[in-house]
Parts: structure tokens; C-alpha cells; sequence
């Protein structure tokens, strides 16, 4: 059952470059990368219990990967690009799991918060290094190899990179997928569950938490290179803890109980966004008391109400 | 656009003539008409909010008057208008408005990190967007060498470069210690480069005794006023723009920095000119209102109409966004009708294109022209000011104007070797 | 030397206002261990609010020199979103503190919109009111009166909150409360009562913080959003839930910012984060917050 509707999202989402209008098919980009980055992110807050608010950092390292190795270093290669910048974020999420996962709950969150707003900064004021405000331009990649010289970007971007992202989502959730099905996945769950318990049964819990983080920053790396690829630009923003708010906001709004929540919730949060943005200028008010109400009344979010529906459907 | 509509277009532009020269007596053929659809992107919420605001009203201007004088070339103006925020979320309201509206013209954007985001995107569409601002030099000559469809306001440096020409031609002999505080990105980091760099040129030999760089949105600048009183500067240059200006100059009054003979140049003050009251904001400084001065003793019928209905709707008194705004929209209107003109059918938006390349347009602040490499050239006003006016804050008391061609680098060449060879005379 | 007074006194002026906005944080943390990320919202409507009631006030023919008075009403008037919105958190306190975490950042989300609604994009100031009270000045160091009242107020405020907690038999169920809730519960103690009044002074002290610090700033719609990261700044450097550590951090915060500006401006705000960090790293519960396990 479960993996019919898998397939059958995976073939939808082929099919959307080939019915949907040019626009929609742009924003399924976006989702795509932070249904990455979720996923990523997910390991940590809903299966560890560690919730950051911080996160925004490792996307930002990602798109700033993207955008120094596109436009100063000259590298194309798209698995390259995705390599390095991936790479990069273990390196710098090193240092911060290290200090970060000696807390939980909201000393976790804060410090998590601190170190994005450190990014930030550093982002923003080392003007000659990072472009500063400005930020640095990311120039379109090779896919395999290929230039696909005779596309225009819209062209490019829901053509031949779209089916590569969907193919890297894929990939990497069937991955992600693994790890929290492997005794590792069931280990940070015991974690979540009860720490010391799981202390006392052998489970070295901050190891556990580190390598958890750890994979959380690599996916949000992967997120952040699509999310500035089709952007075409890196920029501050996306390090400053409103950003890392939103990444929460996602995995919440399609429920984190859920493997498959945080992509509902990306996927949701994007098209809500825009078409709220598109609808009034109070667009923020009322993400606001979307994000409010779920939290209220819907906790497990979309996911959790869809299983609610079905249970009941299937009772009758 | 899409070729169906262009051929519509096409078989109706006839009447299209006729309704540009009679509005009133030919409506039904202008009803027949679909209308030109305009996307604006411009900041609503946060720091920039208030330029966006400002810079709304100017479209909605111009507009009205466009739509009750038969539109543009017979098409009655519709604007769809969407937020600008951070460069990705910017760029997604772009291409909504592109792919999904269908525009004919995207208008706006006012920050410099989004416009350097957007420009080559724009360029990859083949989407006509004319910027009102955020054209800081930084990138831009990387970005876009040879925009086509994409149409730059006049540089942001060209205040600074101006507020610089001012004060060595008033007060040169008379500082040897400088100091700035101005914003912590591109634009302000520019502003003070080339305000040393115009020192040199002139050779005024000077000493830099504090350079600071809050970021924008601080509202506690006691900290950066103690710093600078402490340098004891002959004059400060700052580009503060936003609601740091206002707190910066109370700030600076309550601190007793403008007690002695500090001099003071303000480049681009007139952001938030209102806000600048009398009782904590010295005379005398070197003040610019970039290419709208509201109280222009003799500026045209048309901004003297905008300025006083701008009074009478929001209690206020427009600055130069505004101008910027209208300065778009006029150069399109201008540009569709030219091209209309000389094919005597609706243009193409190649056509449209080349006819907006070196046309001359009115804009409220005064005569702009957009020059052949798509950079706006437009007038610009800074002066010394005073508090003897009606006013509860300064105006200016003797105004400079300048045509952006002395302030502006010409087409093809970089800014910093501009400064160093042009011929400018104060 | 006058340099050194300016500095260290604007130094200690930022401290004061950092202090308003985190001392609200730091109560309503310290009893119900909620990270309100709306603090900073609150104290942005205090501003926006106080600047209306105060030009109102004046237009009804209030002495300008009162305006200070006008500004605490207008702070404290505010306090009835208090129970309102703490009504809504009640809803999540026995889940997940991230619903908690989540609950008030969907109000920063619903705030900054609800502040353009009513106040529109441009920035907002009181003209120079604050001047109404003179200026101090000893030898060439000069600082209008009006921001040592602010640096009294917050010292005041702060040393108000320490005696209510500490003498008062109010205050000795709230500490036992924050200590243990079921416990106080089993005692007799009305926690959702507790619970509501605490919250309510969290954001009256938000709100008469943002009010307090306004004719000497401007309130501006990106306020909120900037401010909390440094009140938690300056939550974390003192310790989560302690008022003593807020003044703490708030001093060790603006100091900091005053000798950065001063020496190396590029490190203004970078400067603050690595405090913070260097603080969680040598001693994480903060300079007066109670060890974690």
C-alpha cells in the first residue's frame, strides 16, 4: 500500500513539468531541495528529539558552496558541486555538533541558534570574502556532463535539473530511509524516547546525536545547492534564524512523527506561501496563523490528520 | 507574450490610435482592448518597507494618469504588484509574475542584493523588468555586462558622488578630519569609498579618523555616536538612509556631536526627510534628495500636482523612490508608444526594447533619459540645508542641480577609474 | 577621558535597553521554561503604541514633560494581550516544547503584519521628545537625561522583579512552582493562575520596555526580528530564567558592542555571537543560570 503511493507520488511528480504551467513546475523546485533538507533535518529533531533552530546555517552553507565554486573556483560539474558543498557542511557541522550536542531541548535549540546567527554575521560583515549583503552569484551547472547550451535557464530549470533533483530526492530518501530503518535509525529513537535508559543499555548517546547531526547537515547542504542553483544567487538571508524557523515551520506543518511529513510540509509550505503572497499583502499574518493553528489543533500535522482520516475511513 | 495575443493585439491596435488621441469618445474600443498588465515587485514589510511604499504611490500615479489620459498606446494600464523580500523568495514573486501573469513589464525592486540576483534570471527569461534602485557597482559589471531586457535606475554611488562634489566645493580648506557612518552593505561601503577617492581627486588632504558600520536596522547608535565624538572628525559623511538616520541624528544632537563645527554631509537624507526635525537636526549640512526635491521653488506643474495630492492623501511629503517609480513607467509608456509609432502596429517586445534604448521621458522630479547600455540618467538635487521654512523639519536653502551625466560613470567604463580620469567641474 | 565616558556610558545605555527586552524572556523562561521568540514583538508594540498614546496624549493637551508617564500607561495598558495569548499557550504546555517554541514564533509571523496594519511601513519616532528633560553634562561628556532615566528604569525594573521573587510570598510560589509544577500543584497552588500572571508581567515588561526605549529610537517593522536574537544573547551569556543573569548578560552584551564598535567595528555583532558561545562552551548554564544536566 505504502509503496503504490510512493510510486504513485514519484510518477506524479515526473509528470508535473508535462501538464503543469511553467511557474508551478519552478516551485516544485524549492521543494524539492528543502523536502531534501527536511529530511535531513527530520533525523534530527523527530527522530533524535533535538530540535535546532540553527539549521538555516547549513543550508546557507551549502548555497555558499554552490556560489564559490560555480563563480570563483570555475567548477560546472553539478555532482561536484554537491560533493564539495555537502562536504563542506560536515566539516563546518563538526565543530558545532560537537558543542551543541552536549544539550538537549531548548539549550540545544538556542545554541543551534547562536551558531546560524554567528554564520550570519559572518556572512554579512566579511564583505570582501562573502560579497556581504550581496552575496555571490551561483552560475548554472553541468548535469553529467552536459551543458544543456541550448536551453534557456526557465528551460534548463524545469527540464533536465528538475528530473535530477527529483532523482536526487529519491535517492537520498531511500537512503535516509535506510538509516532510520537500521539499528542506528532505532538507536537515536531510543534516544528520543529516554536518554539515560538508553545510556544505561550501551547506546553512546552523544555519539549517536553527533553522526545524527552530522547527516542532518549534509542533507541541508544538498537543499541549500538546489535551493541557490535556482535562485542564482547566495545570500545572507538564508542563514538568519527566521530561515532556520521556517525549516521547522515545514516539518511541523506536514508533521515530523511522519518519515514522509517533512515533504508534505515543504511541498505545502511552498505553495501555500505563494499563493498567499500572490492573495494579500498580509501574506505573513496569515502563514502565521496557519503555522498557529497547526500547532493547536493539528500537532502530528498534515500527515498525522491524513492517517487519522484513513484509520477512520478503514474503522467504518 | 504569447503570439496569440499579439495578433489580437494586432487586429484591434487601429482603435488602439484612436483612443490615444480621443480617451473619452472611443472607450468602447479601448473596453475591446486587453489591457497592458505591469508587475510590480516591491518591498512592503521590514527595513525597506517605507521606500516600497513611497515608490507604490509614484506607480499608482502615474497610472491613474496613464489610464485616464487612454493608456498606453490605447491600453488601459493593470498592475499586479508583489512583495519584494530576500532574493530567493523575490525571484519566485518574478517569475510568477512572468510564467503565470503573463506580464508585459516588471517594475521595482529597490535592494541591491535582490536586483543582482534578479538581472541575470530576468536576462535568461527575456523578461523586460526596469529597476527603480539597487544598482550598487559592485557585481552589476560582473552580473550584467550587456543587459538586454533588463533596465537600470542611475547608479546609487551618483548621491554620494555628488554629496562629495558639494562639500569640496563649500568646504574644502576648511576640514582635515573626516569620519563616516554608513550602512553596512554594498551601498554604503561604496558611498564612503568614493567619497575619499573624490577627496583625493580634488586634493583634499584629509585624514579618515573613524569609519563605522552599523547594520542596517540598529536603533541604539549611542554606542557609534560616542566612538565618533571621541575621533573628534571636521566632518562626518553618512549615507544612513532608513529609520537609523532619524535615530542617528538625535542621537548625535543629545551626545553634543553637533555642538562644535562638525560639519556634516548627508547624501542620501531625503529617504527619510520628514522624519529629520527641526529641533534635533542642525542647518548647514550638505543634504541630498537624490532625483525628487519636494519643495522645489520651480519644479514642474507635475510634480507640484504630485507633491500636493501626495500631502492630501497621506499627510507627507514623497521622496525620490516615488520618482524613481514614475521615472519606469514613463520610460516603458514611452518606449511602447515610440515603437508603436514607428510600426504603426502593436510593437514586439524587441521593439519596445529598442525604443526604450536612449529615450527621453519627464519624470517628476525633472528630465531622465534611459542611455543605449540601460542605465537611467536622471536629475539630481542636494543642497545646504536650512530650517527657515514652514516645515517641522529642514528643506534646502540653496539647492545644486546636476544632470546625472556629471555624477555617473559613461557607458562601458568602471566606476573607480571614472572618478580618477573625469572631467568634472564643481 | 571623555571619550572613555561616552563609550562606556553608551555602552551601558545599550545594556539597559537589551536588559527591557530580555527581562521578559527571561521570567516568563524562568517560571514556565517557555522560550517566548515574541518577546521581541511585544516590545516592538509597545514602541509603535506608546508613540501613538503619546501624541494623542498631547493633542488632548497633556504637558509635554509628562510623556514619560503617558509611555509607562501605554506599556502597562498593553498587558491585556498578556492573558489572551498565554490562554493560547495553555493549549500546548504539555506537549513537546517545540509546539511551545513554534506557537510564538507563528506570533512574530502575525505581529509583524499586525504592526504594518495599524502603523504602515514608514518608521515611526516621537520628534525629540526626550530632550524635554534636558541633558546631563560633566566636563564634555554629555547624555541627555532622558537615557539615564532609561538605564534607572531597567536597574529598577531589574532589582523590582529580584525582590518580588525573592521576598514576597508571591514570589516564593513562583520560584517553588518554576522549581517543581506538580508539586505546587499537590500544595494547593493555582498554577494556571500562576501561570497566566506570570505571563502577562512577561509581556508588560515587553511592552513597557519597548515604550520606554522608543522616543530615544524609532520603532521600525524589522524591530522585532533583530531584537530577540541579542536579548537571547544576553539570555544565554547570564542564564536562562535568572533576572540577575539578564542584567548580567545585558551589561557584558553592551559593553561588548561599545569597545567593538570602538576598536574594530567589523566586529560589532560577530563579537556577540562568539561570547555566546564561548560562554555555552566554558560554562553552559550561563553566568547565573542553574547547571544543566
Amino acid at each position: 500500500m505504502r509503496y503504490v503511493a510512493i510510486l504513485l507520488a514519484v510518477v506524479v511528480l515526473a509528470a508535473v513539468p508535462k501538464f503543469a504551467q511553467p511557474y508551478y513546475v519552478t516551485l516544485v523546485l524549492p521543494a524539492f531541495g528543502y523536502s531534501i533538507a527536511l529530511l535531513g533535518f527530520n533525523l534530527l529533531f523527530g527522530y533524535t528529539g533535538l530540535l535546532s533552530f540553527g539549521h538555516a546555517l547549513f543550508v546557507a552553507v551549502g548555497a555558499y558552496g554552490a556560489a564559490v565554486l560555480s563563480s570563483k573556483l570555475g567548477v560546472k560539474s553539478f555532482e561536484l558541486v554537491l560533493l564539495i558543498s555537502g562536504a563542506a557542511a560536515v566539516v563546518v557541522a563538526i565543530p558545532v555538533a560537537l558543542l551543541s550536542v552536549r544539550y538537549v531541548r531548548i539549550f540545544f535549540g538556542i545554541l543551534t541558534l547562536a551558531f546560524g546567527m554567528l554564520f550570519h554575521s559572518f556572512l554579512f560583515k566579511f564583505y570582501d570574502l562573502t560579497g556581504g549583503d550581496t552575496g555571490i552569484r551561483v552560475l548554472r551547472p553541468s548535469l553529467f556532463s552536459m551543458d544543456f547550451k541550448e536551453l534557456d535557464k526557465t528551460a534548463f530549470l524545469i527540464g533536465p535539473f528538475y528530473y535530477y533533483c527529483l532523482g536526487l530526492l529519491v535517492v537520498l530518501g531511500l537512503a535516509m530511509w535506510r538509516v532510520v530503518h537500521s539499528p542506528f535509525g532505532l538507536h537515536l529513537t531510543a534516544i528520543r524516547e529516554n536518554s539515560r535508559k538508553a545510556e544505561y543499555l550501551g547506546v553512546r548517546v552523544r555519539f549517536f546525536r553527533l553522526i545524527a547531526f552530522l547527516i542532518s547537515a549534509f542533507y541541508c547542504a544538498i537543499g541549500g545547492v538546489i535551493l541557490a542553483i535556482n535562485t542564482g544567487q547566495a545570500d545572507p538571508e538564508l542563514a538568519y534564524w527566521t530561515h532556520s524557523g521556517e525549516l521547522v515551520f515545514m516539518t511541523v506543518l506536514g508533521g515530523f512523527a511522519n518519515f514522509f511529513g517533512p515533504l508534505v510540509g515543504a511541498f505545502t509550505f511552498i505553495f501555500l506561501k505563494s499563493e498567499l503572497m500572490g492573495a494579500t499583502q498580509y501574506w505573513r499574518f496569515f502563514l502565521g496563523l496557519t503555522l498557529l493553528l497547526i500547532v493547536v489543533l493539528f500537532p502530528r500535522g498534515l500527515m498525522g490528520l491524513a492517517l487519522d482520516l484513513r484509520s477512520k475511513v478503514w474503522r467504518k | 507574450m504569447d503570439s496569440k495575443r499579439r495578433t489580437v493585439v494586432k487586429a484591434l491596435s487601429g482603435a488602439g490610435v484612436v483612443a490615444a488621441a480621443q480617451p473619452y469618445l472611443s472607450f468602447p474600443a479601448i473596453a475591446q482592448n486587453t489591457p497592458l498588465k505591469v508587475g510590480i515587485i516591491a518591498p512592503k514589510a521590514g527595513i525597506a518597507g517605507t521606500i516600497g511604499e513611497c515608490g507604490l504611490r509614484g506607480t499608482l500615479f502615474a497610472v491613474e494618469r496613464i489610464n485616464a489620459g487612454g493608456g498606453i498606446a490605447g491600453r488601459k494600464v493593470e498592475l499586479i504588484i508583489e512583495e519584494e523580500t530576500n532574493p530567493k523568495d523575490s525571484i519566485e514573486r518574478l517569475r510568477k509574475l512572468v510564467l503565470q501573469d503573463k506580464v508585459d513589464c516588471v517594475q521595482g525592486i529597490v535592494s541591491s542584493g535582490v536586483s543582482l540576483a534578479m538581472g541575470p534570471v530576468a536576462e535568461d527569461m527575456k523578461a523586460t523588468v526596469i529597476f527603480w534602485d539597487g544598482t550598487t557597482q559592485d557585481g552589476v559589471k560582473e552580473t550584467m555586462p550587456n543587459p538586454r531586457y533588463v533596465f537600470r535606475s542611475t547608479d546609487n554611488e551618483c548621491e554620494a558622488v555628488m554629496g562629495s562634489l558639494l562639500a569640496v566645493k563649500h568646504w574644502k580648506g576648511k576640514f582635515k578630519t573626516v569620519a563616516g557612518i554608513n550602512p553596512d552593505y554594498s551601498y554604503g561601503r561604496n558611498n564612503f569609498a568614493a567619497f575619499q577617492a573624490l577627496l583625493k581627486k580634488f586634493g583634499v588632504e584629509h585624514t579618515v579618523v573613524a569609519d563605522q558600520w552599523p547594520k542596517v536596522g540598529t536603533t541604539d547608535l549611542n554606542s557609534h555616536v560616542a566612538a565618533l565624538k571621541a575621533a573628534k572628525p571636521d566632518l562626518v559623511f553618512s549615507s544612513l538612509l532608513f529609520a537609523d538616520l532619524p535615530i542617528f541624528m538625535r542621537t548625535a544632537y543629545g551626545a553634543g556631536l553637533m555642538d562644535g563645527g562638525t560639519k556634516f554631509v548627508f547624501p542620501a537624507a531625503g529617504f527619510q526627510h520628514t522624519l529629520l526635525k527641526k529641533s534635533f537636526t542642525p542647518e548647514g549640512m550638505i543634504f541630498g534628495h537624490n532625483t525628487l526635491y519636494f519643495d522645489l521653488p520651480n519644479a514642474s506643474p507635475l510634480q507640484k500636482q504630485f507633491v500636493q495630492e501626495y500631502e492630501a492623501k497621506f499627510k507627507d511629503y514623497p521622496h525620490w523612490e516615488a520618482d524613481r517609480a514614475y521615472f519606469a513607467m514613463q520610460v516603458y509608456k514611452a518606449g511602447v508608444e515610440a515603437a508603436y509609432k514607428a510600426k504603426n502596429a502593436w510593437p514586439s517586445q524587441e521593439d519596445v526594447i529598442n525604443a526604450m534604448e536612449g529615450i527621453k521621458v519627464d519624470s517628476l522630479g525633472g528630465p531622465g533619459q534611459m542611455r543605449k547600455d540601460h542605465i537611467a540618467e536622471q536629475t539630481f538635487y542636494q543642497g545646504i540645508t536650512t530650517n527657515n521654512n514652514k516645515y517641522d523639519f529642514p528643506t534646502l536653502g540653496s539647492i545644486d542641480t546636476m544632470y546625472s551625466d556629471q555624477l555617473q560613470k559613461p557607458p562601458g567604463m568602471d566606476f573607480w577609474k571614472w572618478i580618477e580620469v573625469a572631467q568634472i567641474k564643481l | 577621558m571623555t571619550a572613555f565616558f561616552d563609550i562606556l556610558i553608551g555602552g551601558v545605555f545599550h545594556a539597559a535597553v537589551l536588559f527591557l527586552v530580555a527581562a521578559g524572556l527571561q521570567l516568563v523562561f524562568g517560571v514556565q521554561k517557555i522560550v517566548n521568540l515574541a518577546c521581541g514583538s511585544f516590545y516592538a508594540l509597545g514602541a509603535y503604541f506608546g508613540i501613538t498614546a503619546v501624541n494623542w496624549a498631547i493633542k488632548v493637551g497633556v504637558p509635554p514633560s509628562m510623556f514619560l508617564l503617558v509611555l509607562l500607561a501605554s506599556g502597562l495598558v498593553l498587558g491585556v494581550i498578556g492573558p489572551a495569548i498565554e490562554a493560547l499557550l495553555r493549549t500546548v504546555y504539555d506537549r513537546d516544547e517545540a509546539f511551545q517554541l513554534l506557537l510564538t514564533f507563528a506570533l512574530v509571523l502575525m505581529f509583524q503584519d499586525v504592526l504594518r496594519f495599524f502603523w504602515g511601513a514608514n518608521p515611526q519616532q516621537l520628534g525629540n521628545l526626550a530632550m524635554e528633560y534636558g541633558k546631563v553634562s560633566v566636563g564634555e561628556v554629555q547624555v541627555p537625561t532622558y537615557n539615564v532615566l532609561v538605564i534607572l528604569a531597567s536597574v529598577v525594573i531589574a532589582m523590582g522583579i529580584g525582590a518580588f521573587l525573592q521576598r514576597t510570598r508571591i514570589g516564593r510560589i513562583l520560584r517553588a512552582t518554576a522549581e517543581n509544577r506538580e508539586m505546587s500543584q499537590a500544595m494547593g497552588v493555582n498554577v494556571r493562575w500562576i501561570y497566566a500572571s506570570v505571563f502577562t508581567l512577561g509581556t508588560v515588561l515587553g511592552t513597557v520596555g519597548g515604550a520606554l526605549v522608543v522616543p530615544t529610537a524609532a520603532a521600525s517593522l524589522d524591530m522585532p526580528v533583530e531584537l530577540v536574537v541579542e536579548a537571547f544573547a544576553v539570555v544565554v551569556i547570564g542564564g536562562l530564567g535568572s533576572m540577575r543573569g539578564a542584567l548580567a548578560g545585558a551589561l557584558v552584551v553592551g559593553l561588548m558592542r561599545a569597545a567593538a564598535i570602538t576598536f574594530y567595528a567589523e566586529l560589532e555583532m560577530l563579537s556577540i555571537y562568539l561570547v555566546v558561545i564561548l560562554v555555552l562552551i566554558a560554562r553552559p548554564a550561563g553566568l547565573f543560570g542553574k547547571p544543566i544536566e
